[in-house]
């Protein structure tokens, strides 16, 4: 599984969402993407990456877009 | 979509809400000793006469007093330094007391915390929930007993309650915060279609319902017939699958299975009175401590040597443990202003 597989199975498997409707996710725009679904979320990409996410970065990660900008940071190109 | 509320906005509370998140992974997703919320009562004063009121204050127990706006500062830069990462201000009613509200809220640093306010929304009109967000409030939780407005006003003792309650929420949902829908689901009520009632207007409405169980505490004490027995359990695990917004303390937030169980949160939640007594938690009237006295860090460190806090429970100690009821919680005039103290009710046995 490629980086961006990996990425969108972070997502897939913390909200109940389709494929489709990642390309323009962003925090709190479903209501599982709340400060609970946030830190799964950060929790499921630490895990999939075998990376630790600054809380800088944690708080930035305001969507799907902004999050591959922010694993670049971690050497993860998507 | 809520504003005010997002998390990406207050970094220290990201720190400390992902610290909470890494020590229940870790710990098989249960509480254990992790710090996690402060629930402030500084004043009891409230326009309402609810029956089942925990806090007396329909009789007017103290509430001509207050916890100093220097007190509550200090107290939030303890918990803060403890990890605390929810702060929940409940009376009384505090909308009672604008002003003194929104020096309370510039004393704690709300960026700082998940904040938020418990009221009856009796006085929560548009104009209050925007300053509310302003004040970097991230939720508010209002109490419905009923969709029937006559029964739920009938409990409170004050008509329009619950027409300004249910419009309360719409406000707080239009100003960026997090609305909460507070339920209290006792043998009584659990189960039934009234109840159902509720929860179904709560997920229509996209709401987050936060059930507490009926307590034998307040104007109930010794009401045991309210408690959930088993059955009512059974029930409230079944609901929990089929309504996803459902929220309660005792239930492990991350889990996605919705199924784990987080333990009861006394002293991870502590309840500080108008007076700085620091009890177990809200429903549970045993003091460990007064702010005045000790420092948070002693009295947390004293509550969780008291192995019925310290050690896990499935069950809400308060609502649902009877043998823990029975044992701690039926003193005579036990209330949140004259707890049990915990050094005299508690024998060598019973610490760690």
């Amino acid at each position: 599984m490629n980086n961006l597989e990996n990425y969108k199975k972070a997502f897939l498997s913390t909200f109940p969402i389709k494929e489709e409707q990642l390309e323009k996710l962003e925090y709190n725009q479903i209501d599982e993407w709340d400060s609970i679904g946030h830190m799964g979320l950060m929790s499921e990409l630490e895990e999939k990456f075998k990376i630790t996410l600054d809380t800088d970065d944690i708080v930035d990660f305001s969507s799907f877009q902004k999050g591959k900008k922010i694993l670049k940071k971690y050497k993860i190109n998507i | 979509m809520p504003i005010a509320s997002s998390l990406l906005k207050k970094p220290r509370l990201v720190k400390k809400l992902k610290d909470f998140y890494e020590y229940v992974k870790f710990n098989d997703g249960k509480v254990g000793t992790k710090t996690r919320g402060i629930d402030l009562n500084f004043n009891n004063a409230c326009n309402l006469r609810c029956k089942y009121c925990f806090t007396n204050s329909p009789k007017g127990d103290h509430v001509k007093e207050y916890l100093d706006y220097g007190a509550i500062a200090d107290l939030a830069d303890q918990a803060d330094e403890l990890g605390y990462f929810e702060f929940d201000l409940q009376g009384g009613e505090l909308l009672l007391q604008p002003k003194k509200l929104f020096k309370v809220l510039e004393a704690i640093k709300p960026e700082r915390f998940y904040l938020y306010v418990t009221t009856n929304g009796y006085y929560l009109d548009k104009s209050m929930a925007e300053r509310l967000a302003d004040a970097n409030v991230s939720r508010v939780s209002v109490s419905i007993d009923s969709m029937d407005e006559k029964v739920h006003d009938e409990i409170r003792g004050r008509k329009e309650s619950w027409k300004r309650a249910i419009a309360a929420l719409e406000h707080v949902r239009n100003a960026g915060m997090d609305p909460y829908l507070n339920i209290t689901v006792g043998h009584y009520n659990a189960n039934t279609d009234h109840f159902k009632q509720l929860l179904d207007y709560s997920k229509e409405k996209k709401y987050k319902t936060l059930l507490n169980v009926a307590v034998p505490a307040g104007m109930w004490q010794k009401a045991e017939q309210i408690i959930c027995d088993d059955k009512d359990r059974e029930y409230l695990r079944k609901i929990r699958k089929e309504y996803k917004n459902l929220v309660r303390n005792i239930w492990n937030p991350f889990d996605r299975t919705n199924e784990g169980i987080l333990g009861c949160t006394t002293v991870n939640r502590l309840y500080i009175t108008p007076i700085g007594d620091v009890l177990v938690c809200p429903y549970v009237h045993i003091k460990i401590g007064n702010i005045f006295k000790q420092s948070l860090k002693e009295i947390v460190e004293y509550g969780f040597k008291i192995k019925h806090f310290r050690n896990h429970s499935d069950l809400c100690l308060a609502g649902e443990d009877k043998s823990f009821i029975d044992r701690f919680m039926t003193k005579s005039g036990q209330t949140i202003f004259q707890p049990a103290e915990a050094k005299n009710i508690f024998s060598e046995d019973d610490y760690v």
